[in-house]
């Protein structure tokens, strides 16, 4: 039986998917972590211990176990561990993006430099060190722009700025979350600078798909109906298929295309978000991984396959022509955090539940359990997941199903229910 | 197709005016019969399907009785997991809608933790998966064992734990199949999203 070792961050999401994926596709698993797992004494072979910032190290060591047992495919499920993933895959000849190709993903600023330096239509952009003076890091650029952490993922630590007093504010926020510890460990060097970006107008899309020896293959558009202006760039829903015309679609695709062509992503799944404006798609980030979170439960194909599968069946060689999404509309809603707190109750579950269309929901804080929004927060509350015929009736489905969703947080400052109105102003709530 | 057969299904009288009720309502001319399939056979979700059909809806092998004034249909594996069920209808405040009572397909947990395939499991949870998941402020309980299926449910640091996955498939799967091989498979049926202390939390 082939062997494949799934990379996870200790605080995945994406475990269970992508080993029932392995499981149904036949194929033994090693779990590699940055955390012992209870039982690793009595099953050798089964998981290895993984240092996330020492990748050099930790390559040797999944090639030194790789003698014992041998690997047929490297997937890493998160950022933290694509680094790792690529260079044992390069040692062992195995199939995946190449280091470069994802050292040059994983650093946005590097990112805009090799897409500008290929001619590729960029923003503006610059790095500034982090402990440089924001008030001068702020003369020169345009506003609206956005301040960007260079390795975080999922909108933590992006903040928009219209003026120069709110760069400095963003800039002084952004800092903060760097010297966090557990920040400063994933970000590694990449902590040490901040991205400022021309803001991009437009609606948001995700793109995910799969790039097999440089050809891309898609396999879904993501629409992000909720307005992502700022200041912080809380996702929530995703739908799909796109409601952009054809001729945007093959936009965002050719654009997704050109920029994996370009940072030399040519083996393995990519996760790319976008803006679109007047019909002209522009990247914002492009990763070498599948989508995270939950979310990928809304994406299933024809015949009977997981994203996750499909993204294994690529790693092992395996054939993924003849796979597409299957028929119909899917959506997910990435719950908001409304506040910063302690959640106490989430009340309405069964009530969501009972809309029509409505498949799941998952809350993935426990009770009790302190809750940090964006910029700051890295985690989701929680995923509702729907489908139905079309995609404005799984975005009527999750709208009406969240609304019947009760947070409770209670702030430090003593217990009291939260509306979700009551955070998002009227004209700011993404969810209207 | 075996006509007339001893009812290996009861309904109740609720039941039984209820699918004359919808055959009424449906205008139907007295031809239609109720066909009930087993839409899930997992005892941790088991599914029943109900759908008025017309005779040419029938197949050879489906197993028919009509003691209640219509004919039911089943197919054979349907009638075989059915065999000593009963119908009722069923109507609160939040649903209404058709219930069985099936032995064969009884919850997980309902039945007693007994034989020596259940013992050997046991001790393997004793003596190798809680001393190890104890060091994360987890344990593991053996709720029964079932067709060969090991069903377990996990508490404390195990509970709602962003590795709990990783733990079951590559830890608690593989030492029970080690120490007793004759087991197929092993069913977590825990509510993760109950846990109030897991050991890690998932996060981006």
């Amino acid at each position: 039986m082939q062997r494949i070792l799934l990379l996870f961050s200790r605080t995945t999401y994406r475990a269970a998917a992508f080993l029932a994926a392995a499981r149904r596709l036949s194929v033994d698993v090693t779990v590699g972590s940055n955390h012992r797992q209870a039982l690793a004494s009595h099953t050798p072979g089964s998981t290895l211990v993984l240092g996330v910032a020492a990748v050099d190290r930790a390559v040797a060591t999944i090639v030194r176990f790789a003698s014992d047992y041998p690997l047929a495919a490297i997937v890493a499920a998160e950022d933290d561990f694509t680094h790792v993933a690529a260079g044992a895959s390069e040692a062992l000849g195995l199939t995946h993006h190449s280091p470069a190709a994802v050292r040059s993903v994983r650093n946005k600023a590097l990112m805009r430099e090799r897409l500008a330096a290929a001619g590729f239509p960029s923003p503006w952009f610059r790095v500034a060190p982090v402990q440089s003076d924001p008030t001068d890091a702020a003369s020169g650029s345009p506003f609206p722009c956005v301040l960007k952490p260079l390795s975080l993922s999922a909108s933590r630590g992006v903040i928009r700025a219209d003026t120069p007093e709110e760069f400095v504010r963003a800039w002084n926020r952004i800092r903060r979350i760097l010297k966090d510890s557990d920040t400063v460990r994933r970000s590694g060097d990449a902590g040490a600078e901040i991205l400022i970006e021309a803001y991009l107008p437009g609606r948001e899309v995700a793109l995910e798909g799969i790039v097999v020896g440089g050809e891309l293959l898609t396999l879904a558009i993501l629409d992000k109906p909720d307005p992502m202006e700022g200041p912080f760039f809380e996702e929530t829903i995703l739908l799909t298929p796109s409601r952009f015309p054809k001729k945007v679609q093959s936009e965002i695709v050719s654009t997704v295309q050109r920029s994996a062509a370009i940072l030399g992503l040519d083996n393995g799944p990519i996760h790319a978000e976008l803006r679109v404006d007047h019909g002209r798609a522009s990247l914002i980030e492009i990763a070498p991984r599948s989508i995270g979170g939950r979310c990928s439960a809304i994406l299933r194909f024809t015949p009977d396959a997981t994203l996750e599968e499909l993204v294994l069946r690529h790693a092992l060689g395996m054939v993924l022509r003849g796979f597409v999404r299957e028929p119909g509309a899917a959506g997910v809603m990435m719950l908001p955090i409304p506040e910063a707190g302690v959640l106490r109750e989430v009340g309405g579950m069964d009530q969501a539940l009972a809309v029509q269309g409505i498949k799941g929901l998952e809350i993935t804080i426990p009770l009790g359990q302190p809750v940090v929004p964006l910029p700051e927060g890295n985690r989701y509350l929680g995923f509702l997941f729907a489908r139905g015929k079309t995609p404005d009736d799984v975005e009527s489905a999750l709208r009406v199903a969240y609304s019947r969703v009760a947070v409770r947080v209670e702030p430090n400052s003593g217990g009291r229910e939260v509306s979700v109105t009551e955070f998002f102003p009227r004209g700011r709530h993404p969810l209207q | 197709m075996s006509e007339n057969a001893k009812p290996s299904v009861e309904f109740t009288d609720r039941a039984r005016d209820q699918v004359l009720h919808f055959r009424q309502e449906m205008g139907e001319n007295g031809n239609s019969a109720l066909r009930i399939k087993v839409g899930s056979p997992s005892p941790l979700d088991p599914r029943y399907e109900f759908i008025l059909i017309d005779p040419h809806e029938r197949g050879s092998e489906d197993v028919v009785f009509d003691d209640y004034g219509f004919d039911v249909v089943m197919d054979p594996e349907s009638a075989k997991l059915l065999d000593g069920g009963s119908v009722d209808w069923v109507e609160t405040i939040k649903e209404s809608g058709f219930k069985i009572e099936n032995p064969n397909l009884a919850p997980i947990g309902s039945k007693p933790l007994e034989g020596p395939l259940a013992a050997r499991v046991q001790q393997a949870i004793d003596q190798f998966v809680n001393p190890g998941v104890a060091q994360h402020g987890g344990s593991v309980t053996l709720v029964e064992v079932r067709d060969s299926i090991v069903y377990i449910q996990m508490r404390g640091g195990c509970q709602g734990c962003g590795m709990a996955s990783v733990t079951l498939s590559q830890g608690i799967e593989r030492i029970l199949k080690e120490q007793v091989p004759e087991i197929a498979s092993i069913q977590d049926v825990t509510d993760h999203a109950g846990g109030t202390n897991p050991y890690i939390t998932a996060a981006k």
